[in-house]
């Protein structure tokens, strides 16, 4: 397999598209990942559901068909094509033969730019949207992750979460006015990115999909300043009772105040990651396999995208019984990890884990162009996909020390816990 | 360790391989047998990516276990990633570091048929989980100090699915439905078998069922074929046949008399129904329309009860399985209702829609699209290695990896008066078992 860089065909923003195809190996199979930017924070200020339903609408009907009409042309080839939205983005993917491809491009295109938003189609989604979220007031970890973001960041910051039942308020104040409004805003030429992998020719692709996409209205293409900071870190805890539960969800955590493209991101990252990000870390080895109170610990840096100051947290499940015990022995360990840092041994086994996670997640169609989409939403230049492993050989242990030392304060932490005390 | 595959023979021609009796080929994967101990071993060579998938599949599972040790299939699974002869704490070689270090996606599953253990690696590295799985088949520790923490792990595994009131539900429904068969009981156990199985009773286990002659290898990706089976012959080939026969499962589900309910109630926001019908072998010629009806049912916006149910708010969302195993298995229909829908409305709905097809049937343009989404399925299915592997996998456990192979030619094959005919034969009332999860108010 050879570069990224000489393998990725790059149409770089002819007509306010930029496509970035690549053919592999793979036999008949398509995938295609794409975004506009047209994610939450873009309606922060008028009401941050609004972003998602749009995204979710796009496969309820255009103005020349139905829903019924789309789902056949889509099931009649076995394609499919989904819509979503993030905080920054709406993403759209679609998965397909080699032989469907112009139906599944042609039927994106249309879905992307006429969607009709019917008021009958609307108000069923609103009941299924909100049924969904009257379920998640079952789920413990959605129930502490929201606890502990609405803990760390103030209101108007892209990490904030709203409660379930600021959410299903939000969503029930939507109106078709509202989608059409907002889809006239955002949706259109100018930050539109397409990656497709697979058994593919680029020219065929970039015919296809600039094609119609070309002839749209351009629209922003910038995202908005961040205006508020995350909180102050500051210790403290707290429980959310959760009837009938045998297993809590237990967040620990606090806010880092850097973004991804900060100069200490990286040695940061691994500092987390030698912390609890994978099997092999400390938590998993210490907490899970060798005094056995949890299924699943770990720990990461989210957050930190398109400058936004993000936090890191561990994330583990305990039985209610034993979670006072599961919560000093994870507390043993941030201190002890605090205190005297990680070992060379320990970077570079990690160096290695990831630089060899990075090869095995090109396995798949879907895996490549997920990887392409994401750096090329970051405005980062292709290269820096081939770049990517020697960035991380290049971090030193004090770099990942000092990290750890500047961002991390054991004696600030805010610890959520949900679950049937 | 040495990382490159090294040449340990040369091939006399393109199947014949020192150790291995070559058996078939379907679809450019070909199956060999290990001579000295009755191993299989599947390989496909595929070369789009830099990685390779290394796959054991062990042909035990949950349905090998009996009361008193429920759960033992899974429990053994977690300890055999303690340490072997030669990939432990002791000599700095422990599974998890030894692979995770080198960038390897890694983990085993345990279900009703089969236990697999797989390694995506990077492919200059396929040796070393060769080598690892071979040592532990035969010389896993299976120590008693490790098996106290480790079944504090599988317990909170355990709560974890308990937290879910779908995973729940589908725990009672084949409880209720599956009476003398081991599908009765979930894999992961009942709690108090769990917390009470001794390690003597685990390594019996392991002893009775981890060995070459019960057990699949597969290696797809990125590597040479004959080093690849030089390697899986160096290691694997150290160990004998078992020494007793495979124990098989001798018990028959009797025959179901009458429509079977359950409900479960427990503090919740919204309802669950699920409506399920025995359903016959994973191999049954009828798996096929099965499959089909299933598509035709409830997958994409199209499906019938999708239509009647999702399309009138109803349900938040709706899906059926139907999982072709190694023994008889469940037709079921899940539906997640919207807060105020009525149980009995939905249960109905979903009745009034088999007798529909039993009596009426599926239309040619249903079937066309049903094939057409397992088309691009089975397209996916072949998306990287390890998508190809976890197929495999599931083909190998009902105890026939050519059901893979040749599934989409199968599936082309049906008509439509196969499929109403199938209806008829399995969607009827006295073989059916419905579950209800009501949510309770919690209390004040």
């Amino acid at each position: 397999m050879g570069t990224f860089s000489n393998q990725v065909i790059i149409n770089n923003d002819i007509k306010g598209v930029k496509t970035y195809v690549m053919p592999t190996g793979a036999k008949d199979v398509i995938t295609i990942s794409g975004s506009i930017l047209g994610g939450s924070i873009h309606c922060a200020d008028k009401n941050s559901k609004l972003a998602a339903l749009v995204a979710t609408m796009l496969d309820k009907g255009t103005v020349k068909k139905d829903k019924y009409e789309i789902s056949e042309t889509l099931e009649s080839v076995g394609a499919e094509l989904n819509f979503s939205s993030t905080r920054y983005h709406t993403h759209f993917t679609g998965f397909c033969l080699n032989n469907d491809l112009d139906t599944v491009v042609s039927l994106l295109a249309e879905q992307l730019m006429t969607p009709s938003f019917s008021n009958n189609e609307l108000s069923t989604l609103k009941s299924r949207i909100c049924g969904n979220l009257e379920r998640d007031k079952e789920d413990t970890k959605k129930i502490a992750m929201t606890h502990f973001l609405r803990r760390l960041f103030p209101k108007h910051h892209p990490n904030y979460r709203d409660t379930i039942d600021e959410s299903i308020n939000l969503v029930n104040k939507i109106t078709t006015k509202d989608l059409f409004a907002f889809h006239k805003q955002r949706y259109g030429r100018g930050s539109i990115k397409i990656a497709a992998a697979g058994d593919i020719n680029p020219e065929e692709f970039n015919e296809l999909i600039i094609g119609p996409l070309g002839a749209w209205e351009k629209k922003e293409t910038i995202i908005p300043p961040i205006k508020e900071k995350a909180k102050d870190p500051k210790e403290s805890n707290e429980t959310i009772n959760v009837p009938d539960k045998t297993s809590s969800d237990l967040y620990i955590g606090q806010s880092i105040g850097i973004d991804s493209e900060h100069k200490d991101y990286y040695a940061l990252m691994l500092g987390v990651y030698i912390l609890g990000g994978n099997f092999s870390a400390r938590l998993m080895q210490t907490v899970r396999d060798k005094q056995g109170l949890t299924y699943g610990i770990g720990s990461s840096i989210s957050g930190v995208s398109f400058g936004a100051d993000g936090y890191w947290s561990i994330w583990g499940t305990f039985a209610p019984d034993i979670l006072k015990k599961g919560i000093k022995a994870t507390k043993e360990q941030i201190d002890l990890w605090f205190k005297k840092g990680v070992t060379g041994d320990e970077l570079s086994a990690k160096k290695t884990t990831i630089n060899g996670s990075y090869k095995v997640s090109l396995d798949s169609t879907a895996g490549l162009a997920g990887k392409i989409l994401s750096n090329a939403e970051h405005g980062r230049n292709i290269s820096y996909l081939d770049k990517y492993p020697k960035i991380i050989e290049n971090i030193s242990l004090s770099e990942v020390n000092n990290a750890i030392k500047k961002y991390i304060n054991p004696n600030k932490l805010y610890m959520v816990s949900a679950g049937t005390p | 360790m040495k990382e490159q595959l090294q040449t340990y023979m040369c091939p006399k021609n393109k199947n014949n391989f020192t150790g291995y009796d070559f058996v078939k080929k379907s679809a450019g994967i070909e199956e060999y047998t290990l001579v000295k101990n009755s191993l299989r071993v599947l390989v496909l060579e595929d070369h789009s990516a830099p990685v390779a998938t290394f796959m054991v599949t062990y042909h035990v599972g949950s349905r090998n276990e009996a009361i008193g040790y429920t759960g033992s299939t899974h429990l053994l699974e977690h300890l055999m990633f303690k340490g072997s002869r030669n990939f432990n704490k002791e000599k700095n070689t422990a599974i998890w570091t030894e692979l995770q270090n080198i960038g390897a996606q890694i983990n085993a599953t345990t279900w009703n048929d089969r236990t697999n253990y797989f390694e995506v690696v990077p492919s200059e590295h396929l040796e070393r989980a060769i080598a690892i799985e071979a040592d532990r088949m035969r010389h896993a520790f299976l120590k008693d100090e490790d098996r106290q923490p480790e079944m504090t792990v599988v317990r909170n595994e355990f709560e974890r699915g308990e937290n879910s009131p779908f995973d729940v539900l589908d725990k009672n429904i084949w409880a209720t439905a599956y009476q003398a068969h081991p599908y009765h009981h979930s894999t992961i156990g009942w709690r108090s078998d769990i917390e009470n199985i001794s390690t003597e009773r685990l390594k019996i286990f392991y002893d009775t069922y981890y060995w070459p002659n019960n057990a699949t290898v597969t290696v797809i990706g990125d590597f040479n074929k004959e080093q690849a089976l030089a390697s899986i012959n160096k290691h694997f080939s150290e160990h004998s046949k078992s020494i007793n026969p495979i124990p098989p499962v001798y018990t028959d589900e009797p025959a179901q008399e009458g429509p079977r309910r359950i409900t479960v109630k427990r503090t919740g926001q919204t309802g669950i129904v699920g409506v399920a019908h025995k359903s016959p072998k994973g191999l049954h010629e009828d798996t096929y329309a099965l499959q089909l009806l299933g598509k035709i049912l409830a997958d994409g916006k199209t499906s019938r009860l999708n239509k009647l149910i999702i399309d009138k708010g109803l349900a938040t969302s709706i899906f059926m399985y139907d999982f072709p195993f190694l023994d008889n298995g469940l037709f079921i229909t899940y539906v997640f209702l919207t807060p105020g829908t009525d149980h009995k409305k939905i249960e109905k709905t979903i009745i009034k829609e088999y007798n529909n097809i039993i009596e009426n049937g599926v239309s040619q343009e249903e079937i066309r699209r049903a094939q057409a989404q397992i088309r691009a399925m089975v397209a996916f299915s072949r998306d990287g290695t390890y998508a190809v592997a976890s197929a495999l996998n599931e083909a190998i456990a009902i105890g026939d990896w050519t059901f893979y192979t040749n599934f989409m030619e199968n599936i082309n094959n049906v008509t439509a008066e196969e499929i109403k005919e199938i209806a008829k034969k399995y969607l009827t009332e006295d073989q059916s078992t419905t579950g209800w999860f009501i949510a309770k108010e919690p209390k004040a």
